[in-house]
């Protein structure tokens, strides 16, 4: 591949050619993906049970290791590297949205006419070189391979002196926020299962291959017109461990960030994106977001007048979290809340559908299920049954005609100083509770 | 944990047998492209060290330098440069090895100031306070962690520091771009371990050479680590191993290696290749201090 960096003409032979390597190169990987997973089934059939090898082997002379000419015997097969595309492959058509941290156009694939989306990062530089969260958005989604993961075709550069770095992406027509605000009825039980059951195969998959995606809100989710989510902005996604290591807070919007983040914790896991999900389930019955605080307090004091408060005996060492000191009012045991998730909130939803989504929201992220329990859960099982994706209506996309339409959007992760809950900031506490809704039967004293 | 297949897990992207021809073919003596290959591998290597960062995120950045040099084969520069043979790698050859620190300790859970990149780089590649001996001819190429190196050889001073900052930056880009932001390296250290578990060869003696070779081959000239599987590494390492140790594996008439799907003729030349880096390293020595 000729290097990007000097200038090139870009006559069409050039890139027809560019095109039809990628496409070789793409059937080259997909047969290359195939055969490493029946290699790794092999591997998995020939050591058994106890990790002890088979006796079944051919016996074979040793290597030829002294062997008089020995060149690089080059595997054909695998994936090489060399440098990256220029924008120039593509005709930019018009922009989707402009997100916090990117900018997103639809494209056509010069040549083959395929619409693609193009997400270009904001990269600044100057600071520590290249951003280690446009890395991360990069490395992470280039990892997966997945049916309800948004597909990372490949990585150009544009711009005058190609510093500008664009994500190229299959395009889909919706994402769920836009298509939920547009709906005039919300989806059915049966529609709202297939895209819960979506949701949690993608998340499963990213745990166990342990990333978390740190970013699950509707407008982060992508749909098509065949009934299939993808699972898209893996600009807060990063890759974590067992013990997790030290993790920024400022990740999840608002709206959608779990109690342990909002009290301080840094040392969360996997648990962050299933309350994430918890919220987008309660969305998807409603088509509103379920917790809609102003800031990180009353936030919090939306969750606590749905849940609950919690007590040290439902989640023991809550109390201990750096921010949990200034909100000790609001958790004192004198005035705490009886949660109120209930079949009064979603009229709509079967008590099995219910205790999914309280388990998903538990205020304790302990006692929240993993993405692969979520998906077996019994309210996946009981009727309506999921609705196959096949059945899906088709609506139509906003992204293919002008800008997709925007409310405001909550706040998204900033990137400033860690929140510090004052005193000050309890005060806003009061003020946000009179506007809430009345009878759920708390009031707050200062100290 | 569940497995998935489709994650790239055990496989990494090679390199093709043009861009290595390519980059072996700068020189007329090949033997200069290798001892530079080694230098500027070695220089990364002592660089980690010195930074306190575990062998895999080492690993990591040596294999991303090779990367680098191999798919940038077809630019001019950053390749002309490993064909000059100068006791110190040029300036654009260092800031690529820094670079590739910088990149993958940023993407480990081992994150580096460009700071302190920036100093041991400079302690690196000074002649009279380098412990690298094709720089400084007084090294010992032995790093003691309890006698650190006189700082003042190796001061950056403020405006010095903004420049070289600047060209990290420069060539961290430029290494993203050339390999399309392809920074994923998968290890074979960890799968060799498990191989030697499934072989009911697991001790500690035959583990510690197995790693050994592991990290010795990230040195070889002939970057095998951009031309061979992890799996194919870690069968090498253990066969060379279990030799060395006279460690009869399995049963001494059966191809034990097929199952980790290696075969004969790739083992073959991954075993000649470990197996002769020590002659390598040793001539290049002595080339260095001419004894
Ligand atoms: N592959 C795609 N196909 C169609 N539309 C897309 C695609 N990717 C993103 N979009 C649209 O662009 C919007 C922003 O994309 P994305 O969330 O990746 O960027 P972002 O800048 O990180 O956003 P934000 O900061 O608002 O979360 C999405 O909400 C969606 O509407
Ligand atoms: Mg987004």
């Amino acid at each position: 591949m000729s290097s990007r960096w000097t200038n090139r003409d870009d006559d069409e032979d050039e890139y027809l050619s560019q095109r039809k390597k990628q496409k070789e190169e793409k059937r080259r990987l997909r047969d290359e993906k195939q055969r490493k997973a029946e290699a790794e089934k092999a591997n998995d059939l020939n050591i058994d049970e106890v990790g002890r090898l088979p006796k079944r082997l051919r016996t074979a002379s040793p290597p030829q290791e002294d062997a008089p000419e020995v060149t690089h015997p080059f595997d054909n097969s695998t994936q090489s590297f060399g440098s990256s595309n220029t924008l120039d492959l593509y005709d930019v058509l018009n922009s989707i949205d402009e997100g916090s941290y990117g900018f997103v156009s639809r494209a056509r694939v010069k040549g083959s006419g395929e619409v693609v989306a193009l997400k270009r990062l904001k990269i600044d530089r100057s600071v520590e070189g290249f951003p280690v969260t446009g890395l991360r958005e990069i490395q992470t989604l280039k990892a997966c391979s997945h049916l309800h993961i948004v597909n990372l075709r490949e990585i150009v550069l544009g711009g005058p002196s190609l510093q500008d770095v664009y994500l190229v992406m299959d395009f889909l027509e919706h994402d769920l926020k836009t298509l939920l605000e547009d709906m005039s009825e919300p989806f059915l039980p049966s529609e709202t299962k297939t895209l819960m059951l979506q949701i949690c195969s993608a998340t499963e998959y990213l745990h166990s291959n342990w990333i978390v995606h740190r970013d699950f809100k509707t407008s982060n989710i992508l749909m098509n017109n065949r009934g299939e989510i993808k699972l898209a902005d893996f600009g807060m996604a990063r890759y974590t461990g067992n013990p997790p290591p030290k993790l920024t807070q400022h990740v999840v919007t608002l709206w959608y960030r779990a109690p342990e983040l909002l009290l301080g914790a840094e040392d969360y896991g996997f648990e962050i994106d299933i309350w994430s999900i918890g919220c987008i389930f309660a969305e998807l019955l409603t088509r509103e977001p379920v917790f809609q605080g102003k800031n990180e307090v009353s936030q919090l004091s939306e969750i606590f007048t749905l849940l609950g408060t919690p007590t040290t005996k439902t989640w023991p060492g809550f109390r201990s979290l750096p921010n949990a000191k200034a909100l000790y009012p609001l958790l004192n045991t004198s005035t705490s809340r009886k949660p109120t998730l209930n079949a009064a909130r979603f009229p709509y939803l079967t008590s099995g559908g219910l205790q999914c989504l309280s388990a998903m929201l538990a205020l304790n992220p302990d006692d929240r299920p993993t993405a692969a329990k979520t998906l077996s859960h019994s309210y996946f099982k009981e009727d309506p049954r999921p609705k196959p994706k096949e059945m899906f209506p088709t609506f139509p996309s906003k992204a293919g005609q002008e800008k997709r339409r925007r409310r405001a959007t909550p706040q998204a992760p900033n990137r400033g100083d860690a929140p510090k809950l004052e005193a000050e900031d309890f005060a806003g506490i009061l003020k946000t509770a009179e506007h809430e809704p009345q009878g759920a039967g708390f009031a707050l004293r200062m100290g | 944990m569940a497995r998935h297949a489709s994650l790239a897990i055990i496989s990494n992207s090679l390199a093709t047998s043009k861009q290595v021809l390519e980059l072996k073919n700068r020189d007329a003596t090949t033997s200069v492209v290798d001892a530079n290959l080694f230098k500027t591998s070695l220089l990364t290597q002592f660089a980690g060290l010195l930074l306190h960062l575990p062998q895999e995120v080492i690993a990591t950045s040596i294999i991303i330098l090779q990367r680098f040099l191999v798919s940038s084969a077809s630019i001019a520069t950053e390749i002309d440069l490993l064909t000059t043979s100068q006791l110190i790698p040029e300036a654009s050859l260092v800031s690529a090895s820094a670079a590739s620190v910088y990149l993958s300790a940023k993407q480990s859970f081992y994150p580096l100031s460009p700071r302190s990149i920036i100093n041991v780089y400079a302690l690196l590649t000074s002649p009279e306070a380098s412990l690298l001996s094709f720089i400084n001819s007084n090294a010992t190429g032995i790093i003691h962690s309890s006698e650190p190196p006189n700082s003042r050889n190796y001061h950056v001073s403020e405006g010095a520091y903004e420049t070289h900052r600047q060209a990290l930056f420069d060539a961290e880009s430029r290494i993203l771009a050339s390999l399309a932001f392809d920074t994923k390296v998968v290890l074979p250290h960890t799968l060799a371990l498990t191989y030697m578990q499934a072989l009911s060869a697991s001790t500690v003696p035959l583990a510690e050479r197995v790693l050994a070779h592991l990290n010795a081959a990230l040195l070889s000239p002939q970057l095998l680590y951009l031309t061979h599987q992890p799996n194919a590494l870690a069968v090498a390492a253990i066969y060379l191993a279990a030799r060395e140790q006279e460690v009869a594996l399995v049963d001494d008439e059966v191809a034990w290696w097929e199952v980790f799907d290696v075969g004969r003729e790739g083992l073959g030349f991954l075993v000649l290749s470990m197996g002769s880096l020590n002659g390598f390293v040793e001539a290049e020595k002595v080339s260095w201090t001419g004894n």
